[in-house]
């Protein structure tokens, strides 16, 4: 580490105010340490009274500290007096912020730079040539130095307060706020010159400002300061990227340019005019939201592969007017059904790839239950790697639900949704379970008596009777197994999916899950990825558990998905319409149709269709104006089932 | 799209000294603002924004001559003659600095109450809507603002109450010059969305003047960049910000110092606006610009360029 030139040990600073009434104290700062490194800009960000030029006073030694012990080149500056204290301020220069202000104006130019060399007495025989060769390093011409300060404008006096400051070649510079009062086009000027000094000598800057833009930009650690006490302090990238304090978090979000004031009542940037979070899900908030989730709800990242393997780029011959029996043409179902993607893959070529409603092939979009889908995957290589058992007892893995209705379940039953749970999926009902999960998982705004988080949420499930017997769909479910997963990998959801499928399959964009403040994934229903990513797990199941020569699933765990469960979905009547005998395996859906088709479907119209007969995958996301409906579900079925039984 | 609120064309401002121009800082401003709808001028130290806000007023020194037309929605021409009805009634406006703004000497609600009267509202009225203009400002200890004095207030609240006084009979036109300059960072954010969320509610024009281009792109649909008394680029801030075409406005965007520059790498534009606008011949930035061309020697006219206007003669495309 580099040497110490300035520390501060718990130093405080109360000023007192004097006059007729009460005497008061105000601590400007609290108990604050800090070390200045040799050669390093420590920037110190704060607002109006935080006491950040205090302490800038302080550790120059231009003010005496209560108490506490401030050292300067190893020597405790308040021991300190005569000659060695004046030794030491040569070491020292000052900038500081309003430099028509802090300049002499019965002075010239060439004095000014002059003065703090003759009050060191630093006299040699090119004392003139050394003022000139300061001017001119910091820009200011050798006409200029004639000059008054009223004669020169704000970033050339700031020029003059700078070579001031370097004249008698110190080691430390205090620069507080040095371009606060300069244009932005005179602060950029002024800001490299300082970089460029600091290289050329090899200064250390104390450098306040209330300005994060200036402190990011220039200092290598980051104080933040807030009522004379150190809120964050540390480097400066790490800072800037990943607060860890509120108040530095608020800074970061409150600064100009950080996003449109676009919403009433609420701070938070960049929401549409009306965003509730209560409707987001709802047309006409559903257009926007599914796909910016991430600007209202906390999300995590799931890494794409470092090594993408795209879609090769192919072309499309025109599908527009191609007609579905009954239904009309491609283009008219796709203008009803609130289209927002469409991706068809045949034999590993796209032949229909559309986009609407601002969306193109980098653009996220909400799963919502297709989501589920992944995580079935995910649990074929769970299995394959031996870190759970689809048999296993779910308390096995989480004890926390000894209590709950999962107490006796296995994990395939909640895979193939046979659970018996008090669960209703009534999307419209605040009193149903699915809302509560929604609240819990910051999807809508917490009612009173809401169990805060998702895990307390599946904690408080209760049974329904036996397991095993019955499907019943229920979103808890998928939510639980990535708990499970969570547990058995000692990761989070979304490394997991990034490291097992994201990176292995060559997925091309960083996909995003919705968390809840404790860091639970919705995995039910949160994920968001671009159409030609999902598409990808299409090809799974297509080519046997390969993404091109890289096995990803077992061959076997596709095939008995494929294969589908014994006990049908008879129990829900339209889903008997839509496929009869059709049944749900490891979080898809089977048709056991002419072609075996699979399927992911979730609210709003989202979905990911697998002809594995005509090798066809379809991918469409949709911003329905209703959760369900089972007219739009037949009219999808049947768009699917021509467009995959036919040859492009 | 809705009519336009105020439509300003050809501002110019000469200053005077014994019947000599010595200084034209304002040369020919254009620009509309519709119900609703903001404005962001910015620009630097210099170049006309105050001027441009106080001249629509006509809150100019004595030995300044204003030139050009300002057609307000209702009032038509404003003139010497209208403008007794039109100041402070339908177009208001927020200063900088609100302790040099406000009267140190009269309590908050004795200045309130001067404005409430010019609006034509009595007693009773003009006190209850004082209340509810303090309420909406997001002020909750309304009796002790009200018979403070501006010094016991903080810059924020006393800020919020300019707002408040701006707003007492709902202008069709607010001009807001640096209204959060002198406020913290997190400060100046509430009071951007108290105007922006006042805006939403009485649908006035906005005309947000500030040096800060990342607070105007915050809250403006549209933008003009001023240098040297002249617009030389406007559009919708998207645009504007997004892909600048104006070599001035990109050297602005280029100045913002960030994380993700490297140290010293700014994109300093040389030089400085200059102070006299009678000095320059040909185009005002071409002494400080990095295209420059012969062609330069000629005053490039605002000309549509890619969606907005620009004054360069330079820039095609």
């Amino acid at each position: 580490m580099s040497p110490t030139q300035i520390s501060l040990n718990h130093v405080k600073k109360t000023f007192r105010t004097r006059g007729l009434g009460k005497r008061k104290e105000f601590d400007a700062l609290v108990d604050l340490s800090l070390d200045l490194r040799k050669g390093e800009i420590l920037g110190v960000v704060g607002e109006s009274g935080s006491g950040k030029s205090t302490l800038g006073r302080c550790a120059f030694g231009i003010v005496p500290v209560t108490s506490g012990k401030v050292t300067v080149f190893g020597e405790d500056i308040s021991q300190v007096s005569g000659s060695a204290l004046r030794d030491i301020k040569k070491r020292m220069g000052f900038v500081f912020q309003d430099p028509i202000a802090s300049l002499n104006p019965r002075m010239y130019v060439k004095d000014l730079i002059a003065e703090p060399m003759r009050m060191h007495q630093e006299f040699s025989h090119n004392f003139y040539e050394r003022i000139e060769y300061l001017a001119s390093r910091v820009g200011l011409s050798s006409e200029q130095l004639q000059r008054r300060p009223h004669e020169l404008s704000g970033g050339q006096c700031q020029r003059v307060a700078i070579a001031r400051a370097i004249s008698t070649n110190p080691e430390i510079l205090l620069l507080d706020e040095p371009t606060s009062s300069l244009d932005l086009s005179v602060q950029a000027q002024i800001l490299n010159l300082l970089s460029d000094l600091r290289s050329e000598f090899s200064l250390s800057y104390l450098l306040i400002s209330h300005d994060l833009d200036v402190i990011s930009h220039l200092s290598d650690r980051t104080m933040v300061l807030h009522d004379g006490q150190i809120v964050e302090f540390g480097d400066t990238q790490s800072i800037i990227n990943d607060p860890q304090q509120e108040y530095t978090k608020t800074l970061l979000r409150m600064k100009s340019g950080s996003g449109r004031i676009d919403t009433l009542g609420t701070s938070s940037p960049s929401l549409p005019p009306g965003f509730d979070l209560d409707m987001w899900q709802e047309a006409p908030l559903n257009r926007w939201a599914f796909q910016n989730v991430e600007k209202f709800i906390s999300t995590q990242i799931i890494e794409a592969s470092s090594t993408p393997a795209p879609w090769a780029e192919c072309k499309q011959s025109p599908w527009r007017d191609l007609e579905i029996s009954g239904e009309g043409s491609i283009g008219s179902i796709l203008e009803s059904t609130y289209t927002d993607a469409l991706l068809v893959v045949q034999n590993g070529n796209i032949v229909i790839e559309h986009y609407e409603n601002g969306m193109n092939p980098e653009s996220k979009h909400l799963l919502q239950s297709v989501s589920k889908g992944i995580l079935g995957v995910l649990y074929a290589q769970l299995e394959a790697e031996g870190l759970l058992a689809t048999s296993d007892l779910i308390i096995e893995h989480i004890p926390e639900l000894a209590g709950s209705g999962y107490a006796t379940a296995t994990i395939s039953e909640a895979l193939d949704m046979t659970l018996a749970l008090n669960f209703s999926e009534e999307y419209h009902d605040p009193d149903s379970e699915i809302q509560q999960q929604d609240r819990s998982a910051n999807w809508r705004h917490r009612l009173a008596g809401d169990v805060p988080g998702i895990h307390p949420f599946l904690q408080s499930l209760t049974g329904s009777g036996q397991h095993g017997q019955q499907f019943q769909y229920c979103s808890a479910n998928t939510d639980l197994l990535a708990w499970i997963a969570e547990r058995v990998c000692g990761d989070t959801y979304a490394t997991i999916l990034s490291d097992r499928l994201w990176k292995p399959m060559g997925l091309v964009t960083d996909s995003t899950i919705t968390v809840d403040e404790f860091g639970a994934p919705l995995a039910n229903g949160g994920i968001s990825m671009t159409a030609r990513d999902l598409a990808r797990f299409g090809a799974l199941f297509l080519d046997e558990g390969y993404i091109g020569n890289q096995a990803v699933v077992p061959k076997k765990w596709i095939a008995q998905t494929l294969a589908g469960a014994s006990n049908s979905v008879q129990s829900v009547e339209y889903l008997q319409v839509l496929h009869p005998g059709g049944s749900y395996k490891n979080q898809w859906w089977i048709t056991k149709g002419e072609n075996q088709e699979i399927y992911c479907v979730g609210i709003y119209g989202q979905y990911i269709w697998i002809d594995p007969t005509t090798k066809t995958i379809i991918v469409k996301f949709s911003t329905l104006p209703v959760a369900t409906n089972s007219e739009h579900s037949r009219l999808h079925m049947a768009l699917f089932r021509e467009i995959s039984r036919r040859k492009f | 799209m809705s009519a336009p609120i105020i439509r300003v064309s050809n501002l110019a401002v000469d200053f005077a000294s014994k019947g000599i121009v010595v200084n034209t800082p304002l040369r020919g401003v254009s620009f509309e603002v519709e119900s609703g709808k903001t404005l962001g001028i910015v620009g630097e130290t210099g170049c006309g924004k105050t001027l441009t806000g106080l001249s629509i007023l006509n809150l100019l020194p004595p030995n300044a001559i204003r030139r050009g037309e300002i057609w307000l929605d209702g009032h038509g021409e404003l003139n010497s003659q209208n403008m007794a009805d039109v100041r402070g009634v339908q177009i208001s406006f927020i200063f900088q600095n609100p302790h040099s703004a406000f009267n140190p000497v009269f309590t908050i609600e004795k200045q309130l109450k001067i404005v409430a009267h010019r609006q034509g509202l009595d007693h009773h009225q003009g006190e209850r809507i004082i209340r509810d203009r303090l309420k909406e400002v997001g002020l909750d200890d309304i009796d002790r603002v009200l018979t403070s004095f501006p010094h016991q207030l903080s810059g924020g609240m006393l800020q919020r109450c300019m707002i408040a006084m701006a707003l007492l009979g709902i202008p069709k036109l607010l001009i807001a010059d640096e209204p959060t300059t002198a406020l913290d960072s997190t400060i100046a954010r509430q009071i951007l969305t108290l105007i922006y969320n006042l805006q939403k509610q009485y649908g006035f024009a906005l005309i947000l003047i500030s040096h800060d281009v990342g607070l105007v792109s915050d809250i403006a649909d549209n933008i003009a960049v001023l240098y040297a008394g002249r617009v030389v680029e406007t559009g919708t801030t998207n645009l504007v910000l997004s892909d600048p075409k104006h070599p001035y406005t990109r050297g602005l965007l280029q100045a913002i110092p960030s994380a993700s520059v490297v140290r010293g790498g700014l994109t300093a534009i040389p030089g400085q606006v200059p102070a006299n606008t009678l000095t320059i011949v040909g185009c005002s930035f071409a002494s400080r610009c990095s295209q420059v061309q012969a062609s330069c020697a000629n005053d490039p006219a605002l000309k549509e360029i890619a969606g907005r206007n620009v004054a360069c003669g330079v820039v095609t495309r």
